[in-house]
């Protein structure tokens, strides 16, 4: 099965690179791949300067991981856990010591970092989690759905850190497929689906590129066909689709568009039997390129 | 509340024939191990079937007739199937005391030359004894000699008495009636033949000339190594859990995305529980030292093979973790590897009581060849030259489960 189906995108040095899309769209593939963890079966793939497939071990100097999975020892502590992982990538001693500390505090968990990670709270373990792919100071950070599970007060400690990370030089990949993650978080953002990368751009053009806003319509049977060519017609409609039985209208001006279909509809009689206004974001991009919503 | 126990019920039976190939293992292990104590041990249950008759090696020097009709009351016993001819030649002493170093057989019989001399002399002579050789490997069973003992013994015994008595009646009803006036009647009371209570037969109790015998075996020198090793393979199970654990928990993953080597990753997964093998055995071997003063004999030698032991058992980890998907998969195949290997390997009673078969298939267990090397240092005094070709094996064996487990092996 093709997980990922001919991808090309590039991140640029400290920036947050955002992966969105629903579960299964290759998001973790694409992550793996880019890690060394899984060889694409044909293209090239170069990260901090070096091929994934030639020069893996360099890459892997280079880069960090968090994976989805909380990939802790549980029964240890997080100093034992954190202790370990940075003596696989090298550090020895004083300056291992000193690492451990720096990443506890850098996460919070400096008071409970004697204690066994299995005591943690789900926001602890995703925080600590963090910190495992952050000892040996990677140049390229791959986050993979860092706050699944999380709650909403550790979700914004964990956006703090990404941030702050960003802002000393780090790039970092981030997958979710919460848009409102992407929309607060990232630089960039790629939609990914199906194995596709479908859009490509800041979350604000992606957004703006959209209209400012979306309208669904359900028409009575038999109505719809005579009706589309009005709706074109209409200042601020960008764009007319029939979809599922339905009619999404793409408008500039949400609220305007709203009281001229309206307005269209008494003159001519048409039975309006659904009318939803979708939110101009991320999840609504979503929507609008692929059909399906983000948390299908 | 009955409803939700029968719910909580049914969900987990369902979780649990999803894995189908964990249920089997668990439903086989018991199986395997019924099936094959069962036929280890029918030598010891079944002692009076003809069907299954234990070989007995007997060689016969004696250049009387007496030795002959002692072998022929043994061939009668039921269970016993006498061997005085080996290779379709006549049994030597030489070839009997080799079936023996070799672990063909673990009792031999031998009748002396004098045999049937020392029983026709004992009518005349109270301090003649027909001595009986029984060549042992000294690590075989009490349990495995006793019942050979008695049997020889007892047949052995009634043919000596028999003609020692004959003898005796003959000779004393000749003096008695040589001491009678011609016209003189004699009643049975005034006939006494002097017989004493004394044995006439002896039983000697040997090891093979090749065998330096340093002690006499005792229990714990049986038992230790067999529990020792039998524990020792119990770590398959820890270190297959654990590295499944990781597998499950991602840290591998993680690992993984590290600049280090597969291997490596693998050398660091296997290094604690070899270390744990280690430990284990030095305090089983260092508290039937110091609770039943067992001896070590050379400890180079046993640290040698003990060695070689830890290296098959943790390889033999590296291919269950390998073959083994999930937990009830592990468990089962621990389960069932081990005690099956235990009770073949002799851990639980010695392959020497088994079945022809079952002696075969014990070369090609890890734990028969560490049982022979623990035995040849504790009990047959061997030193390191001695017990190279057991660790070779052993040692053959961690590699062999090694291969298969990396072949096999798959990190996430």
């Amino acid at each position: 099965m093709e997980a990922v189906k001919g991808i090309s995108f590039a991140i640029r040095r400290g920036e947050i690179f955002g992966f969105l899309g629903p579960n299964g769209a290759g998001k973790t593939t694409t992550i793996s791949m880019l890690s060394c963890l899984l060889e694409p079966t044909a293209g090239t793939a170069i990260v901090a300067g070096y091929d994934v497939v030639k020069a893996s071990n360099e890459v892997k100097r280079r880069i960090g991981l968090v994976p989805q999975d909380l990939a802790l020892y549980l029964t240890l502590s997080a100093r034992d856990n954190l202790d370990y992982f940075g003596r696989i990538y090298g550090l020895r001693g004083r300056a291992l010591c000193q690492r451990v500390d720096e990443v506890l505090e850098m996460v919070g968990l400096t008071e409970r970092a004697k204690a066994a990670v299995k005591t943690y709270s789900g926001g602890m373990k995703r925080r600590l989690n963090i910190a495992a792919g952050l000892l040996h100071r990677p140049e390229v950070l791959f986050l993979d759905e860092p706050t699944v599970g999380v709650d909403p007060q550790s979700r914004n400690a964990i956006f703090e850190h990404v941030e702050r990370l960003r802002d000393e030089g780090m790039t970092v990949l981030y997958t979710t497929h919460y848009m409102e993650e992407a929309e607060r978080l990232c630089d960039r953002v790629a939609i990914i689906d199906e194995g596709r990368i479908v859009a490509l751009d800041t979350p604000r053009k992606l957004i703006t590129d959209l209209g400012n806003g979306i309208i669904h319509l359900g028409i009575a049977n038999g109505m719809a066909d005579g009706i589309l060519g009005r709706i074109r017609a209409l200042p601020e409609v960008k764009n007319v689709v029939r979809f599922d039985g339905k009619i999404r209208v793409e408008a500039a001006r949400a609220q305007e568009t709203l009281s001229r279909l309206l307005e269209l509809f008494n003159s001519t009689d048409t039975d309006v039997t659904a009318l939803e206004v979708l939110e101009p974001n991320l999840e609504t991009v979503f929507l609008h390129l692929t059909g399906k919503r983000l948390r299908e | 509340m009955l409803h939700q126990i029968l719910s909580t019920t049914w969900k987990d039976l369902k979780i649990l024939f999803t894995d189908i190939s964990g249920m089997a293992t668990l439903f086989l292990m018991p199986l395997m191990f019924i099936i094959v104590m069962s036929t280890a041990l029918q030598g010891l249950f079944n002692t009076g079937v003809d069907a299954q008759p234990r070989p007995l090696p007997v060689v016969n020097l004696d250049r009387g007739e007496y030795a002959s009709q002692v072998i022929a009351a043994l061939d009668d016993i039921d269970g016993i199937e006498v061997e005085t001819a080996w290779d379709e030649e006549t049994l030597t002493r030489e070839q009997a005391e080799m079936l023996v170093v070799e672990g063909e057989r673990s009792v031999v019989v031998v009748f002396p030359a004098d045999f049937s001399q020392q029983i026709a002399a004992r009518a005349e002579d109270d301090d003649a004894t027909a001595i009986v050789e029984l060549i042992t490997d000294p690590a075989t069973s009490v349990q495995l000699i006793a019942p050979i003992q008695g049997m020889v013994f007892g047949a052995a015994e009634r043919v000596a008495e028999t003609e020692v008595t004959q003898a005796r009646i003959t000779a004393g009803l000749a003096s008695a009636f040589a001491q009678l006036p011609a016209e003189m009647r004699l009643t049975p009371d005034q006939i006494t033949i002097e017989m004493d209570g004394a044995s006439v037969v002896a039983l000697e109790q040997v090891a093979p000339a090749e065998m330096e015998i340093e002690v006499e075996p005792d229990t714990y020198q049986q038992n230790v190594p067999g529990y020792t090793v039998l524990g020792v393979f119990f770590i398959v199970g820890a270190m297959a859990s654990s590295i499944l654990a990781e597998k499950r928990e991602g840290t591998f993953r993680r690992l993984l995305v590290a600049p280090l080597l597969k291997p490596i990753l693998l050398a660091g997964k296997i290094l604690p529980y070899y270390l744990v093998n280690l430990i284990q055995i030095a305090i089983m071997f260092g508290a039937a030292h110091l609770l039943f003063g067992m001896a070590f004999g050379d400890p180079v030698a046993l640290i040698a093979i003990s060695m070689a032991l830890a290296a098959a058992a943790t390889g033999l980890g590296i291919m269950v973790a390998a073959l083994g998907k999930t937990d009830t998969q592990i468990g089962g195949l621990t389960s069932l590897l081990t005690l099956t290997m235990s009770a073949l390997g002799g851990c639980l009673m010695p392959t020497s009581i088994m079945p022809d078969f079952l002696q075969t298939l014990s070369r090609f267990i890890p734990h028969a060849w560490a049982m022979q090397g623990f035995q040849d240092v504790l009990v047959r005094g061997y030193g390191l030259a001695g017990i190279l070709p057991e660790a070779g094996i052993l040692l053959g064996f961690a590699a062999l489960f090694f291969l298969i487990g990396v072949w096999r092996f798959q990190f996430d």
